[in-house]
């Protein structure tokens, strides 16, 4: 296969050597076709010129004619010349043209020649034509050129010897000897035209072997260039992938707030920091890179033991987490977790150890809020559980004090003491109100408030409360000032503050009532686990008393924590104003300085409707209905005390009252009962809720109102403390004044049947 | 075109050249009036003979006169001073000396032992019967030795007859009244009275 492949690049090279033998070939005959042209069309013109110049004109005395030579030169120039240069110039590169002009050349030497009169130097023409004519490196152009010359001297050298040789006769050994001469020439330029024509033969296989070569070459270039373009393209995408992982590292290490970090093997060099350092640490990466104890020392001595534990393990190759402090050059301390990982490299060495450093300051500070949070929201349920209970216990106190002090005379000692359980059992309500208040537990009749107002209002009332010793000034900055709240719960806070503040100067002072408007965004809001961000009218409350300290701000609303004697404060004034601020949807806030003075901000949130005239003239009405009556009351209460109370109040006002302990007790006495025209109810009770039960009555008694009763609740009658339109409540705990007014007012209100 | 018709035209082609040559061979071949030279030295000749003297007449602007110019020197260079030699150069009347001192003068003068002469209005030429340039006439002792052409034609230098007569006369100057063609211009107009007709 090899050997057949060699043949026929052999084959081939010798094809192509021929044609570029004969493509040279060519091309020689060509270029002296045309010198050949070029040298007859000169002798022509020479020797017109020469005859023009050396025999002008033929004499005959004083007259003369244009001579005889001229006329030969120009027509017999003429005709030896024509035919040559014809086919010269229509035909170059033909076998007939050099031929032509070897016979026309040797012509030209002949009349030469023969004009010089047989000048034997005139004879080199010959010689140097022939020489000339060996230029076409075709031994027989020569023959022809030789064969005219061989004529032209045996015919001349036997009619007229005077013109070829010179001489008046001679013999015919002359013309072979001149031939002789010529071929002795004739010898010379075959031998050189038969080298040239090797060296042609030669030239041109070489140039076909490098063309071949080149070719060869060539395609060799072109698979290599393929080869080399395709690996380029490999090696350019590689590149650009690297480039591109580089870039993602790159903004990866550079936007992220974490450190990347990554230290020699033993961890006692930074190898590389990310700018995240700068950020967190507050130092600049080089000076952790120069000097690594400066970046040792930014950490708290109390920590360090265990940063050089951690990195100890790391430099045995083992991963580690580790969390410190370190203080900023301000002097601010940021709490820093660090995960540590060692890098081995193929034969299993520790290269490196890598590693993310994140400042947990922030996640810190806020889980130690939640934490106080959940442990506020703990203390709140309990709170709330035990005044629901302490509710129904008052209730039932309070009603049966009354129902003594009704019962006995009023001079008598009875009455006193039914007067005394009466108060005691007040102050315990109020107790209970402000632990309900706490823990979000109170019932609210929200409103959209002025807190303009609202504050303008109550400066008037705490001037009378604070006494003259502490000024109260008023600053009213608030252009929007519109919250939903509790009118009365909002004052009970400002009160309740008030309180707080006048404690806080005992040698009088100056308290300032202001409101105002701020936007809290979303980053202030992240910061604080008990605020969401938006807009909010704000009530501050600024005293120039003793400030608090920082151990005491933690506990401040705390129920319970007070820093009053004993006996001077219940530790809930705070606590209420706190879950009263929660309740409504805002928060509260304090900022203190030892020595200036405290401030407590409430922050509430704004509505864009400003009150309207409606609502703000319905809001305070109280009417002084009749409290007795006839009707038909289903009383429904799982305290088997306060059924009894209430059961009695309302029947000695006139009504007919059916008492139950359950919804199931009521259902069974509503359906032996044509008409019930009040449904009075526990809200919370076992089997079923007050809301469920007067939707099951309603389908057979709809012309049944119904007056709900509560400690507090959660279901679906209350939504964070505020009554569904409609619903009417009455809170525990109650007096029977109050259960006789609120009875009357159902019973004659319009009260919408309601279906859910 | 055909191989027929090129081989034509080559024939043609060399039938022209070589009638071309042959009326060419022709026209040098062809000689001018040799005229009939006096056997005895002219008496009213303005040149007086000494010993062997040769007198050429030429015409100033022929051509053909410049190779019997060399073929004078040649029997010049032979003679080795033995020969007197004169050339005359036609003068005619009106004509002004440059139109005679042409470089044939000049070439005649350079020869040693030749003496250069105007010929006025061609006097000498018709003493002497000369009617075409190049003719030579050779006397000895007052006797005519030789009349004619030194070149084997026109222009044409190189082995002639006339030369070898000459050189074999002054040799061995026994013969007499040799003769030769002459090959060259006219001396006198063609229609001139004067004009030496070839005998």
């Amino acid at each position: 296969m090899k050997e057949a492949m060699h043949s026929t690049l052999e084959n081939k090279d010798a094809a192509r050597a021929a044609a570029i033998f004969q493509e040279d070939c060519q091309t020689i005959i060509r270029r002296t076709d045309r010198l050949l042209m070029g040298l007859m069309i000169f002798q022509w013109i020479a020797g017109i010129i020469a005859a023009i110049w050396i025999s002008p004109r033929a004499w005959e005395g004083m007259g003369s004619s244009l001579h005889p030579h001229i006329w030969a030169a120009l027509f017999l120039g003429g005709i030896i010349s024509s035919l040559p240069v014809a086919l010269a110039a229509l035909w170059p590169g033909r076998t007939i043209t050099r031929h032509a002009l070897a016979v026309g050349q040797m012509l030209m030497s002949a009349l030469l020649v023969h004009v010089s009169g047989g000048r034997i130097e005139t004879h080199f023409h010959i010689f140097g034509s022939l020489a000339f004519l060996s230029f076409y490196r075709d031994w027989r152009v020569l023959i022809t050129a030789s064969i005219v010359v061989a004529l032209d001297h045996f015919a001349r050298g036997a009619l007229w010897p005077e013109s070829v040789y010179g001489v008046l006769s001679a013999p015919m050994w002359r013309a072979f000897e001149h031939a002789g001469w010529v071929v002795f020439e004739d010898v010379f330029l075959i031998i050189s035209i038969g080298q040239s024509v090797r060296e042609m033969r030669n030239i041109a296989e070489r140039q076909a072997a490098l063309e071949s070569s080149n070719t060869r070459i060539e395609q060799t270039v072109a698979e290599r260039t393929a080869e080399l373009t395709s690996e380029i393209e490999e090696r350019r995408l590689a590149e650009e992938s690297l480039k591109s992982s580089e870039q993602r590292f790159r903004q990866l290490a550079e936007t992220i707030q974490d450190v990347f970090w990554m230290t020699s093997p033993d961890c006692r060099k930074a190898l590389y920091l990310s700018p995240g350092y700068e950020q967190i640490w507050g130092r600049t990466c080089a000076s952790a890179y120069e000097q690594p104890e400066t970046w040792f020392n930014t950490i708290v001595p109390e920590d360090r033991a265990g940063v050089v534990a951690g990195f100890e393990k790391g430099a045995r190759g083992e991963a580690f987490e580790m969390e410190f402090r370190i203080m900023r050059p301000e002097g601010m301390v940021r709490s820093i977790l660090s995960r540590g990982f060692p890098v081995y490299d193929e034969a299993g060495t520790l290269q490196s150890v890598v590693g993310l450093s994140t400042d947990v300051t922030g996640r810190k500070q806020m889980e130690a809020k939640l934490l106080e949070s959940g442990k506020l929201e703990t203390v709140g349920r309990l709170a709330g559980g035990i005044a629901h209970d302490f509710n129904t216990i008052l209730t039932a106190i309070i009603g049966h004090a009354e129902l003594i002090r009704q019962a006995v005379p009023e001079s008598g000692p009875e009455f006193h003491s039914a007067e005394q359980i009466g108060k005691s059992a007040a102050r315990a309500a109020q107790l209970t109100q402000q632990l309900l208040a706490f823990s979000r537990k109170q019932m609210l009749r929200s409103e959209i408030l002025d807190l303009n107002m609202t504050v303008t209002e109550a400066e008037v009332m705490l001037r009378r409360l604070l006494g003259d010793s502490i000024e109260v000034r008023v600053a009213i900055n608030a252009k929007r000032p519109w919250a939903k709240a509790d009118a009365g719960q909002i004052q009970q806070m400002l009160v309740q503050l008030a309180l707080n503040a006048r404690d806080a100067m005992p040698r009088g002072g100056r308290l300032t009532l202001e409101t105002g408007e701020i936007t809290l965004d979303e980053t202030y809001a992240a910061a604080r686990s008990d605020v969401v961000a938006g807009e909010f009218v704000m009530i501050a409350i600024s005293d120039t008393g003793g400030g608090i300290t920082d151990e005491v701000k933690p506990h401040l609303f705390e129920p319970f924590f007070t820093t009053k004697k004993q006996g001077e404060g219940t530790g809930l004034g705070l606590a209420m104003c706190y879950g009263i601020a929660k309740q409504i949807g805002g928060h509260i806030g304090v900022y203190s300085e030892l020595g200036r003075g405290t401030t407590f901000k409430i922050f509430l949130p704004c509505v864009s409707a400003a009150p309207s005239e409606a609502a703000a003239e319905l809001a305070p009405i109280v009417k002084t209905a009749p409290v007795r009556g006839t009707e038909s009351i289903l009383l429904v209460e799982d305290d088997d005390g306060l059924r009894d109370l209430a059961g009695i109040v309302l029947q000695k006002l006139g009504y007919t009252v059916h008492s139950a302990a359950n919804g199931i007790e009521a259902i069974s006495i509503a359906e032996n009962h044509a008409e019930i025209a009040l449904l009075l109810t526990d809200v919370v009770m076992p089997q079923m809720s007050g809301k469920e039960l007067a939707d099951r009555l309603r389908s057979s008694q709809p012309s049944m109102k119904v007056l709900f009763t509560s400690a507090y609740t959660e279901d679906a009658i209350i939504h964070h403390g505020i009554l569904d339109p409609g619903i009417v409540f009455l809170h525990k705990p109650y007096t029977p004044a109050l259960l006789s007014r609120k009875t009357r007012e159902t019973l004659d209100g319009a009260q919408a049947p309601r279906r859910t | 075109m055909n191989r027929k018709q090129i081989s034509i035209i080559a024939a043609l082609w060399l039938l022209m050249g070589c009638g071309g040559l042959v009326a060419m061979l022709y026209h040098e071949k062809s000689a001018g009036g040799a005229g009939n030279p006096p056997k005895e030295w002219p008496a009213d000749s303005a040149i007086a003979p000494r010993g062997p003297t040769l007198i050429m007449f030429a015409h100033p602007h022929c051509p053909c006169t410049r190779a019997s110019i060399g073929e004078l020197a040649q029997i010049m260079a032979h003679s080795q001073g033995k020969l007197c030699s004169h050339v005359l150069f036609l003068q005619p009347a009106g004509q002004r000396p440059d139109w005679v001192e042409t470089d044939l003068w000049r070439s005649a003068e350079a020869i040693p032992g030749v003496k250069v002469h105007a010929d006025w209005n061609g006097a000498e030429a018709r003493r002497f019967h000369a009617g075409t340039s190049g003719q030579t006439v050779l006397y000895d002792a007052g006797r005519l030795l030789f009349a004619g052409g030194i070149t084997a034609g026109r222009g044409h230098s190189g082995d002639n007859p006339g030369r070898d007569a000459v050189m074999a006369l002054l040799a061995a100057p026994t013969g007499t009244g040799a003769r030769t063609p002459v090959y060259g211009c006219g001396l006198s107009d063609k229609n001139s009275s004067c004009r030496i007709r070839t005998p």
